[in-house]
């Protein structure tokens, strides 16, 4: 394998890029000049200790940060070439595009069903056989359909913890995003749990484009493509999962990797 | 071992404990007080005649027996009826001067339209046409049934015209007002209105000839002490005797009682009667209230959590919410008096009935001022709990919701609310329970002692906001405090107070079984 | 947790030194008993072969230990894998040194004369040196050293050939010296397994600084 000389490689042609991204809570700055670009259906890892800005940085590409109070943000983030940043751009759209699955998973207190179709019934889809096939494939792709096919119209809140973590996924795939964002999937679960998902993410890679947010470096190890390193609101390094993990360019990043430090 | 059982808390377990044994206590006493004087009010008492010697005898219902104060020997006390005769319903009679109490078969208690109960024997008829042989009680009603009919009738026919009456003399002062008094179209609608007046005397002189027919039709009853009275057949609302009621017929009375109390008119200054147009108007006032609070607490409370920008004004106007709910009812009425009343009712007069000026249509107390006034007064409540309740959703559905490209609107109205109504629910529920027991504000923005038409009846426009209505909290102070002859109402004043809890019961527990479905449905597993 | 796993890697690196310097030492007794036919010297040195066979099982029971717990990456891992392949040569250098004395111990006990058809001193000497200068290149990670002992395999390999026609040529005029022909033929054969092995040991140290596996061909990445 030819190693990498750059800490932070070029991507060909990114689905996602982010051009000298600058996050301003208040006063204070939670992201540095970060760029760097995402290709499209692989899995991208971001790793970093708490606070370096990992998940700020997701909350960015499907706009979520927009619901927190005296944000500021400069900036360029293109998806498929149009910046998503601009005022003009219809955020409600892009949150289509553009799913995401959170560290606490969030079903709605209603029925399996109700929950997977959710997006479907905002996005105005009334026809019933529509719907119940993407139940279906949703809940497949999800690998939960063997497991709920015979109660999809009992609540959702009878699940364990796995159970409602896939769902949050078959929720989110069930509008067929282009990309999807995990903000540490697995964190609140037990290790079986996190394998299945994990085995999950893998399956999923080919059909879209995920950029998971993980403090469990082997977990980033085991399932991304290309794994970035971030370090308090800078990127440090941005390379293939597997150099970063044997060789990492810059000693900062195996400072950390091998738990020198953080 | 002691200093373990302060630490633990005992102590305050027990005192805890106790106090919630004493709430709940004095609430059985309560009911129970109330149940038992106001169940058994339309239960048929026996009659017993006490003979007295050489006093003159008395009858009626034994209500009471305790020790004479004065002498300590037992003393029963009567309840004599015979107003008009006697002068007052009650009186105390000591045990030891009766000298035979009996119970006879054929004594009678007639319900009357004016001066309560009468309770005597039966002794004749005075009836336009002589008497026939064997006339009982019973068929002499019968034979002045169509009378009653015809007057009903005449009256049915006097009022309407009284009211087309009404209308034409409305027209007409409106034209009069626009300066139009002189113009044909008034004269064509003041020959109307005269020829409508003469129609409307016609009736009245037939009224008043079946009036008179009914008023020769008497009943001669002698009562305990043989004092003849002669009654009119048609002041006789009810009659029974009921020394010699069956266990069915009693029972049978019993009912036709409690459905007299819900559905007939009052008589007799509220003491007597039905308690139906203050049931039917507590129930109305209850409606317009929750329609015109609840929509406005709801959304009041999702602005200020959902949208409002969260700062110094939403803290304060917060602030000023959860103290209105605090102030006492009566400020909210003298408020309502202030600005509903004379204000806003004054401005709708002016702008819409300057011609009735200066009797105010809109601009006095009225069902929709009480209503407003006590919605008003509930708003707090609700606007508080919808807070809550949206509050204690938690974030992580909020933002579930958009990261699927829901608008806020729709996260609000497909989730939040759903997930609230519970809490709304509730709110809403202390709402209308405190609603519906307020008298205060009332008083001074629209409720009367008797009411001359309810709020709703079948008259264009249907539905009068501008009316006096009647109100079950209302009626149970006026009976309690201001009618003329107390110990005659109390019985009333229970039964009102008996209807008026069950009437909240009934409301708040269908509240709280809708909310509590809710609940089922929407219950969030720790998150 | 890194500390720990700091201590542990120390620990390793400890006795694979310590291991390194029983090797050394091995390698230079048996040639001392090759020169002063010393069979005596020559038993000692089979007799003590269970230490360096003892001490490669502990370090790799050591290495699993470190990678089935700690999960190393990076240059952690990569110094697990050059411990693993360096304890492995090492033990085979200390086998080799065995199978010099074993030979040297005949050699002592013959009565027939010395045959070094060949500057086995100065081969001796040579080897020894490779071998020291790759396990310093390992105590220093000096990548510079490791390269500079690899050019010298070079050398080592001319003069085995050198010896094989030395003998080549000798053995047809002196068949009485053929036992003894054979026996230092042997010897310098192990001679030069252990500048191989020396060499292994310097590419492994190679690996370990640069993470170039400098024995194959380099792969081609693909992103």
């Amino acid at each position: 394998m030819t190693p990498v000389k750059d800490a932070i490689i070029k991507i060909a042609q990114p689905q996602v890029e982010v051009e000298g991204l600058n996050l301003f809570y208040g006063d204070s700055q939670a992201l540095h000049n970060v760029s760097l670009g995402f290709p499209a259906k692989q899995v991208t890892a971001l790793i970093g200790p708490s606070g370096c800005g990992k998940s700020t940085l997701i909350r960015c590409i499907n706009r979520m940060n927009d619901l927190i109070d005296h944000i500021r943000m400069e900036g360029i983030i293109r998806i498929d070439n149009e910046n998503i940043l601009d005022a003009k751009v219809d955020v409600i759209e892009l949150r289509r595009r553009v799913g995401m699955v959170f560290q606490k998973w969030n079903p709605f207190p209603k029925s399996i069903y109700e929950n997977v179709i959710y997006g479907l019934r905002i996005a105005g889809v009334r026809d019933r056989n529509l719907l119940d096939e993407t139940v279906e494939k949703s809940l497949r792709r999800a690998a939960l359909w063997d497991e709920v096919k015979d109660r999809l119209h009992r609540s959702a809140m009878g699940l364990s913890g796995g159970q409602m973590q896939r769902l949050c996924i078959a929720r989110a795939i069930a509008v067929s995003p282009e990309i999807i964002l995990m903000d540490e999937p697995c964190s609140a679960l037990d290790p079986l749990s996190t394998t299945r998902i994990e085995e999950l993410i893998i399956e999923l890679k080919g059909d879209y484009t995920i950029i998971i947010v993980t403090h469990n470096m082997q977990q980033a190890a085991r399932i991304s493509d290309l794994t970035a390193y971030m370090y308090m609101g800078g990127l440090v390094e941005y390379g293939p999962t597997k150099q970063l993990f044997t060789n990492p360019v810059k000693k900062e990043t195996e400072d950390y990797i091998t738990g020198r430090f953080g | 071992m002691i200093r373990r059982y302060w630490r633990e808390g005992e102590p305050y377990v027990w005192a805890s404990g106790l106090a919630l044994s004493l709430v709940l206590l004095l609430t059985a006493l309560l009911l129970y007080v109330v149940i038992a004087n106001g169940i058994a009010v339309f239960w048929p008492r026996p009659l017993a005649l006490a003979a007295l010697g050489d006093q003159p005898a008395i009858m009626g219902e034994i209500m009471q027996r305790e020790p004479n104060p004065a002498t300590g020997q037992e003393r029963l006390q009567f309840k004599i009826g015979n107003r008009d005769l006697y002068g007052l319903d009650f009186r105390w009679q000591n045990a030891g001067e009766i000298q035979t109490l009996t119970f006879p078969p054929e004594a009678y208690v007639l319900e009357r339209m004016e001066y309560g109960n009468f309770y005597g024997f039966l002794r004749g008829f005075a009836l336009n046409e002589p008497a026939a042989p064997g006339l009982t009680l019973k068929t002499a009603l019968q034979s002045i049934k169509g009378d009653r009919h015809q007057r009903a009738a005449l009256q049915k026919e006097i009022n309407r015209q009284n009211k087309q009456v009404e209308k034409l003399q409305h027209k007409l002062a409106q034209l009069e007002y626009q300066g139009q008094g002189q113009a044909a179209r008034a004269l064509e609608l003041r020959r109307a209105k005269a020829a409508l007046e003469t129609e409307f005397r016609q009736t009245v002189d037939r009224l008043d000839q079946v009036a008179g027919r009914l008023r020769d039709q008497k009943a001669i009853f002698v009562d305990a002490a043989g004092t003849e009275k002669a009654i009119i057949l048609d002041e006789i609302v009810r009659y029974y005797q009921p020394n010699t009621m069956s266990m069915l017929a009693k029972t049978g009375h019993y009912l036709v009682k409690l459905h007299e109390l819900l559905f007939a008119e009052p008589r007799e200054s509220n003491t007597e009667g039905g308690l139906f147009p203050a049931i039917f108007g507590t129930i109305m006032l209850v409606f317009l209230m929750s329609i015109l609070s609840f929509p406005l607490g709801v959304l009041g409370g999702i602005y200020l959590r959902e949208y409002a920008r969260q700062g110094v004004l939403v803290r304060m106007v917060r602030i000023a919410v959860n103290n209105l709910a605090g102030i006492p009812s009566i400020v909210y009425g003298i408020f309502g008096l202030g600005f509903f009343v004379y204000g806003i009712g004054g401005w709708v007069d002016q702008l819409f009935f300057p011609e009735r000026l200066p009797t105010p249509t809109f601009g006095t107390g009225g069902i929709l001022w009480a209503s407003l006034t006590l919605g008003l007064l509930t708003v707090p409540v609700v606007i508080v709990a919808t807070e809550e309740a949206l509050g204690a959703i938690p974030p992580g559905i909020r933002e579930g919701s958009q990261a699927l490209a829901a608008t806020k609107f729709q996260t609000l109205v497909k989730l939040l609310l759903p997930m609230a109504s519970p809490g709304i629910l509730t709110g809403f529920i202390l709402a209308m329970a405190r609603a519906a027991g307020e008298v205060a504000p009332l008083m001074i923005t629209g409720v009367v002692k008797l009411a001359p038409a309810l709020p709703l009846d079948t008259s264009f426009p249907f539905l009068h906001l501008d009316r006096k209505f009647m109100h079950l909290g209302f009626h149970i102070y006026d009976i309690g405090f201001q009618s003329p002859n107390v110990e005659a109402a109390k019985p009333m004043v229970y039964v009102t107070t008996l209807l008026l809890i069950l009437i909240v019961l009934i409301m708040t527990s269908t509240a709280i079984a809708l909310r509590n479905r809710m609940r089922k449905r929407y219950a969030i597993v720790d998150v | 947790m890194p500390r720990h796993l700091q201590r542990e890697i120390e620990n390793i690196k400890k006795k694979l030194l310590t291991m390194g310097a029983v090797a050394e030492e091995r390698v230079s007794q048996a040639t001392r008993s090759v020169v002063e036919r010393d069979a005596e010297l020559a038993q000692q040195i089979m007799k003590g072969d269970y230490e360096i066979d003892q001490m490669e099982v502990d370090i790799e029971e050591e290495c699993l230990k470190i990678l089935a717990l700690h999960q190393p990456v990076a240059i952690d891992l990569r110094f697990i894998i050059a411990v693993l392949k360096i304890n492995s040569d090492l033990e085979r250098v200390g086998d080799l040194a065995v199978n010099i004395a074993e030979r040297s111990a005949y050699l002592a006990t013959s009565n027939e004369t010395i045959c070094m058809p060949f500057d086995f001193q100065g081969m001796a000497t040579k080897v020894q040196q490779m071998l020291s200068a790759s396990i310093d290149a390992l105590v220093n990670l000096d990548t510079k050293q490791a390269h500079r002992v690899r050019a010298m395999d070079d050398k080592v390999d001319a003069m085995n050939r050198q010896m094989y026609e030395l003998v080549k040529n000798r053995m047809p005029d002196n068949p009485e010296e053929v036992n003894c022909m054979l026996h230092s033929l042997s010897i310098g054969r192990h001679l030069e397994r252990i500048a191989d092995h020396a060499t292994n040991i310097a590419e492994d140290v190679v690996y370990l600084v640069e993470a170039q596996i400098v024995r194959h061909t380099p792969e081609s990445f693909d992103s």
